[in-house]
């Protein structure tokens, strides 16, 4: 045993393995300025480019003049010959595809359309050039409130289609048997739209190589195995000629899982001139072209009995999907969405939703962290809570009285979502006394001192994640998850490299991954490197989204480890002259029963630098895996929580603060609970944006009216408060280690439990919100209605 | 182009610019020090804060012509920092970032918090510890490790804890 072994072993000695709250390996780069973010990159001979966009939301592009003396600076469609438009085509009857060129032909659809590409030297040669185009376009009307695009069209975004629905479907069923229920409440729900915003926008450098013959594409995104497959089908380039390599990502969320027009763009260009191209976004485009996500609109009635049982739901739900179909999510994800999932955790006898997604002149929709679920939420939770007013019962009572019971478990609800385990009621209760139901309710008999009003409010979510084949193949989408591979290979010092076609973009892969490696291999997590996001080096993917890389990846790491580990105990075996079985590894050591043998640096130094110390019979295969899994049963984990919040709310001035916000929450097994803890925090932060804050609101003709950040607000430090969170681990029966996907549901409950909370502070003022965010605007609007006896 | 001279991280540097290029161009594409981001160019998020003459500026609204005879310190200067790799560790422990992005920024700030307000030590300086890092956005976290990490070094500097 040499010096570094005996390091690994006492290295070792505090717990590395799954359920260990392991620091970061990424950490040190990031915190000393060492990471590399798409921005970062410099390569020789580079040039930046910079777009020309459409001021207008809709209108007829009737050509683009490029100014004298920089035509061949500036590029438009005419100069792309033979690059497709982007097509995201869902296999859903009567699904209307859109046709996006990667830059604008014929019409422009909303602010921001990418009309001309121009490139300098710089930026900020190229925005001068940019600023010298004039694109000549004829405004048309636009398509701005997604329920009139349908029932009463200003325009149609796509002509050819005869009216704006992407997609119309229905979730049928027969409400005959609870049309005269006790109590049947109706309520018009509405989210705004918002701007996912990660720290970091969207970035792209890309470098052609004439001797592979082969486009390296460095772009912040989630999914490079996607991007790559989009790029090769709208530049009719070969898959292996393009190299997608996500580097450091600065946070996504969503927002970088989708195929964009500018690395399409890029690409071209860099190989027509020969060029690396570099685009980074700024924060400008990012709000005005790409506010993309969440904003839906409820028409919806729910049914009970007095004691509270939920009966059914009735629902007419749209969503606003923009005016394309995103690859590869595709326009109509959120919608259907919508109805498979709106029952929530809640068993009920009857249910219908019908739901249109609606071509508009804004951004095309993208799933943004918990895709429809924060919507559906806020629509479900504020009827369960409207329920319990006209029942006269504790909102958490209803809660208690519908949701899933533990012995149900596995459970099949009304749109055969296949809950896999849990105790919905535990955290119900966990939450309740988190929060001090009793002592709030006391608190609101006495009154405040400031003459603030004080509210309770509850949202119970559950959230399927990393859900597959079974569940996407239906959708039709151009990508369908499946099987996930993980690439492991022990070297020849003993550092073991994995390989996979996920991506972090803040989620700490690099640490977890290693921690799954430790639990089969004993390996120190500081000897096992990770390389993610690079179509060149990791097997496919369809990569990080839907809460499913810790279940998918990990899985998938796991079942690399454990053949790892059956490969080198039979190395070891062969030099111990011993049975494999008597083997067994930990701490970076093979044991023959307590007895420390060789470490697996010295299996692996036999194996690459000493073959001749082997038999002759040796499995060839050697100390280089790929492996595959797939959970034992694909339609999802089921993770849940319960958000629980305490508000203050100011009547005159609208303002709302929380006072306490306590979550209790089953993520089945937790890796790193550290990293959970961190995803749900920041979850449940980006869904007070959601709740309070953020909001693009769009005038008339369309446009975007927060174009900084000092008029769209996201959540800083004051207004985020200390988030307390119970965990309780019920592992799932399907996964490897019981783990379930966690990383969305953070930002599911807030909006809906805050909104809740307000509803119940201004309960005997009769003022009811239903809309997100509840700006001050909004909350005082609702109490002057409320005042005036109107419905807001 | 203006002839600019100042010192980087310790080093005299004249370089020459445009008048319109922001500090945060100048140290990213001209120094090649990229550890300095940006989240917005319109001085909100904080992601670009760095030292000029020893208090905390953002970059990205600043011109870099007006940083003649300045003194600038980026994430990358503070390599021999006591308090800085103090934050640093305190960062890793509290699960203070999760992408890294606005990590610099954040750092540089909580430095300048940690040294100004040596004093907010206590469970209930929290909300100010809040309201001091309000010129920073993360948007990944959600603060609550941030918070935590400011505070582990000042109780740790004020010798309540153990460093
Ligand atoms: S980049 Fe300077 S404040 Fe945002
Ligand atoms: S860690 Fe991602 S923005 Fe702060």
């Amino acid at each position: 045993m040499n010096q570094s072994d005996v390091k690994h072993i006492a290295g070792s000695a505090a717990p590395q393995g799954v359920g260990a709250s392991v620091e970061r390996k990424e950490d040190r780069r990031l915190m000393s300025g060492r990471g590399q973010f798409v921005g970062d990159l410099r390569l020789a001979g580079m040039w930046d480019v910079a777009f020309v966009r459409s001021p207008v939301a809709h209108g007829v592009l009737k050509g683009v003049e490029k100014p004298a003396g920089q035509e061949a600076a500036v590029f438009t469609m005419d100069d792309m010959p033979g690059v497709r438009p982007i097509r995201a085509v869902s296999g859903l009857p009567g699904f209307k595809p859109s046709e996006q060129w990667p830059l604008a032909r014929g019409k422009v659809r909303q602010v921001g359309e990418l009309v001309a590409a121009c490139i300098a030297p710089t930026r900020a040669l190229a925005e001068d050039i940019a600023q010298a185009v004039y694109a000549d376009i004829e405004e048309l009307p636009a398509v701005v409130d997604m329920v009139g695009a349908r029932t009463a069209p200003p325009a149609l975004v796509h002509d050819e289609w005869g009216d704006n629905i992407f997609l119309e479907s229905l979730v049928d069923g027969d409400l005959s048997s609870i049309a005269d229920a006790p109590i049947k409440v109706r309520r018009h729900i509405r989210t705004a739209r918002q701007c996912m915003s990660p720290l970091e926008g969207r970035g792209v450098v890309c470098q052609w190589d004439s001797r592979l013959e082969q486009l390296t594409m460095w772009s912040s995104a989630q999914m490079v195995h996607i991007n790559r497959q989009g790029l090769s089908e709208c530049l009719g380039l070969d898959s292996g000629q393009i190299r997608v390599i996500a580097p450091d990502v600065g946070g996504g969320f969503g927002y970088k899982g989708i195929l964009l027009p500018e690395e399409i763009v890029l690409a071209y260009l860099c190989m027509k001139l020969g060029r690396p191209l570099r685009w980074i976004e700024d924060r400008r485009e990012q709000l005005i072209a790409n506010a993309n996500c969440r904003e839906h609109d409820y028409d919806i009635t729910v049914y009970a009995n007095r004691d509270g049982r939920l009966l059914g739901i009735d629902c007419e739900a749209t969503v606003d999907s923009g005016a394309y179909s995103s690859y590869p999510f595709s326009a109509c994800l959120e919608a259907a969405q919508v109805g498979s999932i709106l029952p929530g955790p809640y068993k009920m006898e009857r249910y219908r939703c019908k739901t249109w997604s609606v071509a508009s002149n804004k951004a095309p929709i993208l799933p943004y962290r918990g895709v429809a679920r924060t919507g559906v939420c806020f629509a479900l939770e504020l009827m369960v809570d409207a329920i319990a007013r006209e029942a006269g019962m504790e909102p958490i009572d209803v809660r208690l009285a519908n949701v899933v019971r533990p012995e149900e478990m596995p459970y099949d609800n009304i749109t055969k979502k296949h809950f896999d385990s849990g105790d919905y009621p535990r955290v119900l209760r966990m939450a309740r006394d988190a929060v001090g139901l009793r002592e709030v309710r006391a608190r609101q008999k006495a009154g405040e001192a400031d003459g603030r009003r004080i509210g309770v409010g509850f949202a119970v979510y559950c959230e399927q994640a990393a859900h597959g084949t079974s569940v996407y193949f239906g959708w039709g989408i151009p990508m369908v998850p499946g099987h996930e591979q993980c690439r492991a290979r022990l070297n020849a010092d003993g550092v073991l490299e994995l390989s996979i076609g996920a991506h972090s973009h803040g989620q700490g892969m690099e640490t977890t991954m290693a921690q799954v490696a430790h639990q089969i291999l004993g390996i120190d997590v500081a000897r096992v490197r990770l390389s993610h996001g690079d179509t060149g080096q990791s097997p496919y993917s369809t990569g990080t989204w839907g809460s499913r890389s810790m279940v998918m990846s990990g899985g998938a790491v796991a079942a690399a480890c454990k053949e790892m580990a059956r490969r080198v105990k039979q190395i070891a075996a062969k030099m111990a002259g011993c049975d494999t079985g008597a083997l067994k590894l930990a701490g970076g050591m093979v044991f023959e029963g307590d007895v420390p043998r060789m470490s697996l640096a010295e299996i692996a130094h036999v194996w690459h630098r000493a073959p001749q110390l082997l038999p002759a019979d040796i499995d060839p295969a050697g100390l280089e895996v790929i492996a595959g899994y797939k959970a034992a049963r694909d339609t999802g984990t089921f993770s849940y929580a319960c958000h629980a919040v305490v508000v203050a709310v100011d009547t005159e001035l609208g303002a709302v603060e929380i006072l306490d916000y306590a979550i209790a929450e089953d993520g089945g097994t937790l890796v790193n609970p550290m990293v959970v803890d961190g995803q749900i925090i920041g979850g449940t932060a980006q869904g007070i944006g959601t709740a309070l804050y953020e909001e693009m609101p769009f005038d008339e003709n369309g446009q975007p009216l927060a174009s900084t950040l000092a008029d769209y607000m996201l959540p800083g430090a004051p207004e985020v408060p200390a988030i307390r969170i119970d965990h309780i681990e019920t592992p799932s029966p399907y996964t490897e280690f019981g783990q379930k996907g966690i990383g969305e549901g953070g930002a599911i409950a807030p909006p809906a439990a805050i909104a809740n909370a307000i509803n119940d502070a201004l309960r005997d003022m009769g003022v009811e919100v239903t809309e997100s965010p509840v700006t001050p605007r909004r909350l005082l609007a609702a109490i002057a209605a409320a005042r005036k006896g109107v419905a807001a | 182009m203006k002839t600019l001279n100042l010192t980087v991280n310790g080093q005299a540097v004249s370089a020459a610019v445009e008048p319109r290029t922001h500090l945060a161009d100048f140290l990213r594409e001209h120094e090649g020090l990229t550890g300095t981001h940006l989240g917005c160019e319109h001085g909100v998020c904080g992601a670009c804060t760095v030292e000029i003459d020893g208090a905390p500026a953002r970059s990205c609204i600043q011109f870099a012509v007006r940083c003649e005879g300045a003194t600038v310190r980026t994430i990358e200067g503070f390599e021999d920092d006591a308090v800085m790799r103090q934050l640093r560790a305190a960062f890793s422990a509290e699960h203070a970032l999760q992408c890294g992005y606005c990590t610099p920024g954040m750092l540089v700030t909580a430095r300048d918090i940690v040294m100004r307000l040596p004093h907010l030590t206590g469970a209930h300086d929290e909300a100010r510890i809040r309201v001091e890092l309000a010129g920073n956005l993360c948007r990944c976290t959600g603060y609550q490790g941030i918070v935590r990490a400011i505070q582990r070094v000042l109780r740790q500097r004020a010798g309540i804890d153990a460093a």
